[in-house]
């Protein structure tokens, strides 16, 4: 785009150069004067190389030469523009004119020959146009030269500023590189510090461990000292419990087999004692039945159950019926009758007797 | 509470074990011996009471076989009321009942009586009442205290306060017969004459209401049956039918008398009803001899001697007549029907041998047991408790008064008299 305005700038500016250039050549034929007020650029020099500036300056020569060149092929080419610009112009004018009126040919004539005539104008114009052209071109030209010159003198000043520059850079880079071995050095000092630490903490951490497990040891080897103790007493113990059990169970012999004679006598005694009281059973059945009078109930099938406690000796101390017959005479004969049959025998033998003090009686008279 | 329960539980669980195995002792048998019993001579406040109750009552009991009184001059000591017994010397005597009272007077013919049975081994009161009497019922009332006693020790009905009726037979100096109708206590004792003949007197019978007896009198020289009542004396001839009249029953409700009536040939039984003299015959067996009717206590039917089967058995009948269902068939001559108030026991003439014994038959088992030895008795009459039967036997060649208990253990001799009696009749218990 900035391309295209460029161009179109730039071919704008040679119209008005040819323009000019058309102008001058009609003026130059008049007034050769133009002298128009210049200002020189006082080009800031410097030494040189002189081999090197004419070197330049041929160069320069032959690219300005070249422009010309350039210039001059590009102004026929505008020119030859030009006339076929005119020429379609022209062509279309012709047309028009045929399109239009015949009738007015005359005044078209007319026309064409003040056109002509205006072509004619303005083809001085051109021309003063190309000679204003040329001269911008001049101009141009020197201030191509002056900018060729100012470029150089960029250029070496970009030279030295691009030396000035590498030199800063190279002291930058050997001031970056001081400074890295710097840190470098201050990393590595660190790292040596860190693992001088690191070891510090191992060792430390070892020495900890190596604590801890002589901790741990004597905690173990004092476990095991309590362990041993208490097994050692656990022992005892022990043995002490066996001892008792075994005394204990001497002891439970000694009691069963004292038990043992113990029951035996006591069933001795037991037979002993129910042997007298049996016979005193016989002896307290006949002397009740004896006593029995139970004519006083004529009714058979009756039995009657009662509950006597005798005081020592043999003594009724209470006779309850405790199963009636249902008939209170045969109830009561039997009541009578163990009243009666009182003192019941009773054996001199306390146990036995003990036995013969409280019982039942069941009477019934088959 | 619930510590309370727990402790029961484990005295339960204590006394179990003793009260399963706790001594039991059996008696069986025991005697049926008579009831010693200590009957203390009522007292008497300073006058002598013209009847000795305490008298009749040991005589009543020791004749019943049922006691055993003890003998006066073993009584150790002459309580009358329970403040002044001490049972502990009764009980040293044996004796199981203990009855005393006293007599005291009112006025000149009223008296005032007391008595007090006692438990000796017990110590309790059995029974115990007071009464108030004529002179002339004093001896009706020892009877009747006799019956109180009886009962308390023995659960069964006394029958101390009934009457026997039989027929006493006397020799004239002439040589002809005295024949009386006599009524007396059930002891034999006090016998009244209620009626006296020339002729023979025959087969006394108690209506159910102790008031009238019926009996058989030849006084017009035939058989013919009266009624007499006992207190007024009046008396009718109630079957004097041709041919013989006798053998009469009174029903239980005392309206009708069973009878044997040979009217129509030969002795048959018939109903007759007193108010309206309605007669059914209620045999008809004209080759056998039907007599001896006695009422079942339904009063629906009869029983009757026939000698229908060859020798005399004992038949039951209805009493509106009907076929007859022989009921005695142990032996050969089973006569003189009489049964107990209970309908359940058959008392009657056992024939065996050629001797003649008062047995008893169950008239469900048909079983028989004799009661009696001597070989000469007739007319069993029930007590009417049903323990007794009254008999006539002969001793010393006179008829007399003989009882005996229904099992045959207890016999006793009523009256001391020489006179011949026969025809006894036991009175019902007078309501």
């Amino acid at each position: 785009m900035i391309d295209n305005i460029l161009a179109g700038s730039y071919s704008l500016l040679l119209h008005a150069v040819l323009l000019g250039l058309f102008i001058i050549g009609m003026d130059s034929s008049s007034k050769p004067h133009f002298v128009a007020p210049q200002k020189v650029d006082i080009v800031q020099a410097t030494v040189m190389d002189e081999v090197q500036v004419l070197e330049e300056m041929m160069r320069l020569q032959e690219i300005e030469d070249k422009k010309l060149q350039e210039e001059k092929e590009r102004q026929t080419k505008v020119d030859e523009k030009l006339e076929e610009t005119q020429k379609e112009l022209a062509r279309k004018e012709q047309e028009f004119l045929d399109q239009q009126e015949r009738a007015k040919i005359e005044q078209q004539q007319r026309d064409i020959k003040a056109q002509q005539e205006q072509d004619k104008i303005k083809q001085l114009e051109q021309k003063r146009k190309l000679e204003d052209d040329k001269r911008i071109k001049a101009e141009q030209a020197r201030k191509l030269e002056e900018d060729r010159t100012r470029k150089a003198e960029k250029a070496r000043k970009l030279e030295e500023d691009r030396k000035q520059k590498a030199e800063k850079d190279r002291l930058h880079a050997e001031k970056l590189k001081q400074e890295a071995d710097k840190e470098r050095r201050a990393a590595e000092e660190k790292q040596r510090l860190a693992e001088a630490d690191r070891k510090a903490e191992e060792q430390r951490k070892r020495d900890a461990e190596r604590k801890a497990r002589q901790a741990e040891e004597d905690e173990k080897m004092r476990l095991a000292k309590i362990e041993k103790d208490r097994k050692k007493a656990e022992a005892l113990k022990k043995k002490k419990e066996a001892d008792a059990r075994e005394a204990e169970a001497k002891r439970l012999m000694q009691e069963s087999l004292e038990a043992e004679f113990a029951k035996e006598a006591q069933e001795r005694e037991a037979t002993r004692v129910a042997g007298i009281v049996d016979i005193v059973v016989l002896q307290i059945k006949q002397k009740v039945k004896r006593n029995w009078n139970r004519s006083g109930a004529t009714t058979s099938g009756l039995e009657v159950t009662l509950h006597v406690k005798l005081m020592p000796g043999g003594d009724v101390k209470q006779v309850s019926v405790i199963r009636s017959s249902g008939n209170a005479i045969f109830d009561r004969s039997a009541e009578t009758a163990v009243y009666k049959a009182a003192p019941l025998p009773q054996p001199k033998d306390p146990k036995a007797a003990a036995e013969l003090r409280d019982f039942q009686f069941v009477f019934k008279p088959e | 509470m619930t510590k309370r329960w727990l402790a029961s539980f484990w005295l339960l669980a204590i006394l179990l074990p003793w009260q399963a195995q706790a001594l039991i002792i059996e008696i069986t048998g025991g005697s049926e011996a008579a009831l010693p019993i200590a009957i203390v001579p009522f007292g008497s406040e300073g006058f002598s009471a013209p009847e000795d109750i305490s008298a009749v009552i040991q005589n009543d009991l020791s004749r019943s076989g049922r006691f055993a009184p003890l003998p006066e001059g073993d009584l150790i000591s002459s309580p009358h009321e329970k403040s002044e017994i001490n049972f502990k010397d009764w009980r040293l005597l044996r004796s199981e009942g203990l009855l005393v009272g006293k007599v005291s007077s009112v006025d000149g013919e009223t008296y005032q009586v007391q008595f007090q049975l006692f438990d000796v081994y017990k110590g309790q009161q059995l029974v115990g009442k007071r009464y108030q009497v004529a002179a002339s019922g004093l001896r009706r009332l020892a009877h009747q205290i006799s019956d109180q006693v009886y009962q308390a020790l023995t659960g069964e009905i006394g029958v101390f306060s009934t009457r026997l009726a039989f027929v006493s037979v006397m020799d004239n100096v002439d040589g002809s017969k005295r024949y009386t109708l006599q009524v007396s206590d059930s002891d034999g004792a006090n016998p009244r004459t209620v009626l006296q003949s020339k002729q023979p007197i025959l087969s006394p019978n108690w209506a159910s209401d102790g008031e009238r007896l019926a009996y058989v009198s030849f006084e017009n020289g035939k058989a013919e049956v009266f009624v007499q009542e006992m207190r007024s004396g009046r008396r009718n001839s109630v079957a004097a039918f041709k041919g013989l009249n006798s053998a009469p029953a009174w029903s239980p409700d005392g309206k009708k008398l069973a009878l044997t009536l040979s009217k129509a040939g030969n002795p048959e039984i018939y109903v007759l009803e007193l108010a309206s003299g309605k007669l059914s015959r209620v045999t008809h067996n004209s080759q056998a001899i039907d007599t001896e009717a006695v009422w079942m206590p339904n009063s629906r039917e009869l029983l009757f001697t026939s000698d229908r089967g060859g020798r005399p058995q004992i038949y039951r009948v209805s009493a509106d007549g009907g076929r007859a269902k022989r009921v005695t068939f142990e032996g050969r001559y089973n006569a003189s029907p009489d049964i107990s108030s209970d309908g359940q026991t058959l008392a009657m003439v056992h024939g065996l041998n050629g001797r003649f014994y008062i047995a008893v038959q169950d008239l469900d088992s048909s079983a028989v047991l004799v009661l009696t030895e001597t070989g000469r008795d007739e007319s069993p009459s029930f007590a009417p408790n049903g323990r007794m039967i009254l008999y006539a036997t002969e001793e010393n060649g006179h008829g007399e008064l003989a009882g005996v208990s229904v099992d045959g253990r207890i016999h006793q001799r009523l009256g001391e008299s020489d006179r011949d009696v026969r025809e006894p009749a036991w009175s019902p218990i007078r309501k």
